[in-house]
């Protein structure tokens, strides 16, 4: 079974808790069976007392019989003896008894009971020994023979078998209790042990099964992004040999593009010459208005066919150049980029000033604030980018306002570089934005030369450099180039197979 | 040009508008000799090697190879490394005439016995002129005879 963080932790709770009843549990009736047991244990303790206050008194008054009887026989004081020695012996073992048995109320009226036997035995005693010492020995005699005494004793004895036999009862019932507590503990400890012993396994099962999911997990993140870059690295062969493909047909297009173009140029020009020699022939023909052919002949030498091989010029001239702007940039692709330590502020100087005449021209000038150190890219790339912002800049200045160029520089997480180029020129057209950065395509109003390759070019190489350049711009008031490059291009040269 | 043996212009060029702009040019810079025209790669290295491919078919003769590289069939490359690589024709000057200004590809025509080579200028004077001074240049060349 799986198991989640969350059901991890709220079992092992339930675990520890339940571990931590069972512990309770445990020690609890410990304790309480504890005291039961020291309960019991000074139940025996007053019993073994009473027990032993009782069957003392009971020799003490048999001593005591004894003697007396033997006193009234013999006169003899030595007889006497042993009645002196246990007189007060017997008293204090009545007191002992008083006061063992106080407690117990059961035992409050026998005890009272107890006391007047053993007092009138006592006196009865006391009273045949006193008439025998006055030699009324019969009269003792006659007072023994009234078996008050002997009634009272056997009273005495009876409440102290009964005794004997109730702490006996007792203490066997003491040692039954105090086994079933034994047993009670062990039961209790064992159970208490047992849930302890299930609590732990419980508890191992889930760190276990808990770990071995972590583990699991860990192994799939592991693969996953094993795949992950495998996947990452499949696509960008994949992407570089796309781009090269693009590369190369770019390239192949132009040069097959320029084989028919060079006919059309060559064979324009050479119909350009023939033309020249029709007209100079005609030149020299006297001027027939009524033959219309002859006329119309000579319209299309001198005006038609030459207007023609104008346009057709034109034309070609125009596809050249845009054939030639395709072929720079897909060469411009081929190059290969060569990663090493630039410094921007250089390059910033060295580009500034070779524009410094243009611009000084109008009053213009150029504020640089570079505030990178080296960058690890393509020297000529940045060169480019940077010069055909400059050449942008001038190119599409306001006229009658002195040019400012703005160069900033600045670290921005990530490792990246970025550059802004600001201008005050004509600006871009909002809907124009994007539109610059496409090939052939050109903003506001054309009245500077270009094929409109120059933003395409500048996206192609900073793409290339493994960065992106956007622009902000407000139409008549400037605008702003925003280069994002990466400090070290190196992890992106040649990824795309640039 | 020495005309008593004349030099034969072999000229493989798979357009024939070029091949006819070039040819116009060679003759308006006063070159006469005869120029044999191929439009494909197959048929140029047959003329030139001959059927056995051997080239002894053309001992004895003194001829110029005008090469484009791009040919429907082949590069010229392949034609270049076969003319300079067989024993007869390799001393016959070879003169790349192409779109292609690559400068791998310049490298390796050069590297593998091109005598000249010469990019097709597209705008057509420079192609006119070039090729006009061409023709002046092979009209003074010294061309040895194959063996």
């Amino acid at each position: 079974m799986p198991i989640t963080s969350k059901t991890f932790v709220r079992s092992t709770a339930i675990l520890l808790l339940v571990g931590l009843l069972a512990l309770v549990g445990i020690v609890g009736t410990s304790v309480w069976l504890a005291d039961r047991s020291q309960v019991y244990l000074d139940e025996v303790t007053e019993a073994r007392i009473a027990r032993r206050a009782a069957v003392d008194l009971r020799a003490s008054l048999l001593d005591m019989e004894s003697s007396q009887r033997g006193y009234l026989l013999t006169l003899e004081e030595t007889y006497l003896e042993p009645y002196q020695q246990a007189r007060p012996r017997a008293l204090e073992q009545v007191e002992a008894l008083k006061q063992v048995l106080a407690p117990y109320d059961v035992a409050a009226e026998p005890v009272r009971q107890l006391e007047a036997d053993v007092t009138f035995k006592l006196k009865e005693m006391d009273t045949t020994i006193a008439l025998a010492r006055s030699n009324e020995v019969a009269e003792a005699i006659a007072r023994v023979r009234t078996d008050e005494g002997q009634q009272a004793m056997t009273a005495i004895m009876g409440f102290i078998d009964a005794l004997i036999t109730a702490v006996d009862n007792r203490l066997v019932e003491g040692v039954g209790n105090q086994r079933s507590t034994g047993e009670a503990l062990r039961l209790v400890s064992l159970i208490g042990g047992l849930v302890i012993l299930m609590v732990v396994a419980g508890a191992i099962w889930a760190v276990l099964s808990y770990t071995q999911e972590l583990a699991n997990a860990r192994r799939a993140v592991e693969e996953a992004n094993a795949s992950l870059e495998e996947r990452v690295r499949e696509r960008t062969s994949d992407l570089g040999k796309a781009n090269e493909e693009i590369q190369r047909f770019a390239y192949i297009v132009t040069h097959d593009l320029r084989a028919p173009l060079v006919n059309i140029m060559g064979f324009t020009a050479e119909l350009e010459t023939s033309v020249e020699e029709v007209r100079s022939y005609m030149d020299t023909q006297p001027v027939d208005e009524a033959d219309p052919v002859a006329s119309q002949a000579r319209l299309a030498a001198t005006e038609d066919l030459p207007e023609a091989i104008t346009f057709i010029r034109a034309a070609t001239r125009k596809m050249d150049g845009l054939i030639n702007a395709i072929l720079k940039i897909s060469r411009e692709g081929r190059r290969q980029l060569n990663p090493e330590p630039v410094e921007l502020s250089e390059v910033v100087e060295t580009s500034a000033a070779a524009v410094h005449h243009q611009v000084a021209d109008n009053d213009g000038d150029i504020q640089s604030d570079i505030r990178v150190g080296k960058m690890i890219t393509d020297r000529l790339s940045i060169e480019q980018i940077l010069g055909n912002m400059l050449d942008n800049a001038i190119k599409y200045q306001e006229p009658g306002r002195p040019l400012r160029v703005s160069i900033r520089a600045r670290h921005v997480p990530g490792n990246r570089v970025i550059i802004e180029i600001e201008d005050n020129g004509r600006g871009i057209a909002e809907t124009d934005h994007e539109r610059v950065f496409e090939l052939f395509r050109r903003s506001g109003s054309q009245n500077n030369p270009g094929e409109g390759i120059g933003l395409a070019h500048v996206r192609t190489m900073v793409r290339s450099l493994g960065g992106d350049v956007t622009l902000t711009s407000r139409l008549g008031e400037g605008t702003t180039f925003i280069i994002n490059l990466p400090r070290d291009s190196r992890g992106f040269i040649g990824r795309l197979g640039a | 040009m020495n005309n008593a043996r004349p030099v034969t212009i072999i000229m493989v060029e798979d357009d024939d508008g070029h091949a006819r702009l070039i040819e116009k040019n060679i003759r308006r810079a006063g070159v006469a000799n005869e120029i044999v025209p191929f439009t494909n790669g197959t048929d140029a290295l047959a003329y030139l090697l001959g059927p056995d491919g051997s080239g002894l078919v053309n001992k004895g003769r003194q001829l110029l190879v005008l090469l484009d590289l791009n040919l429907p069939d082949m590069t010229g490359i392949d034609i270049l490394e076969k003319v300079k690589g067989n024993e007869h024709t390799k001393r016959s000057p070879v003169v790349v005439l192409t779109t292609t200004d690559d400068q791998r590809e310049i490298q390796r025509c050069y590297d593998l016995g091109a005598n000249v080579y010469i990019t097709k200028p597209v705008d057509y004077d420079g192609f006119a002129n070039a090729i006009k001074q061409l023709g002046l240049f092979f009209s003074v060349m010294q061309i040895p005879e194959t063996d």
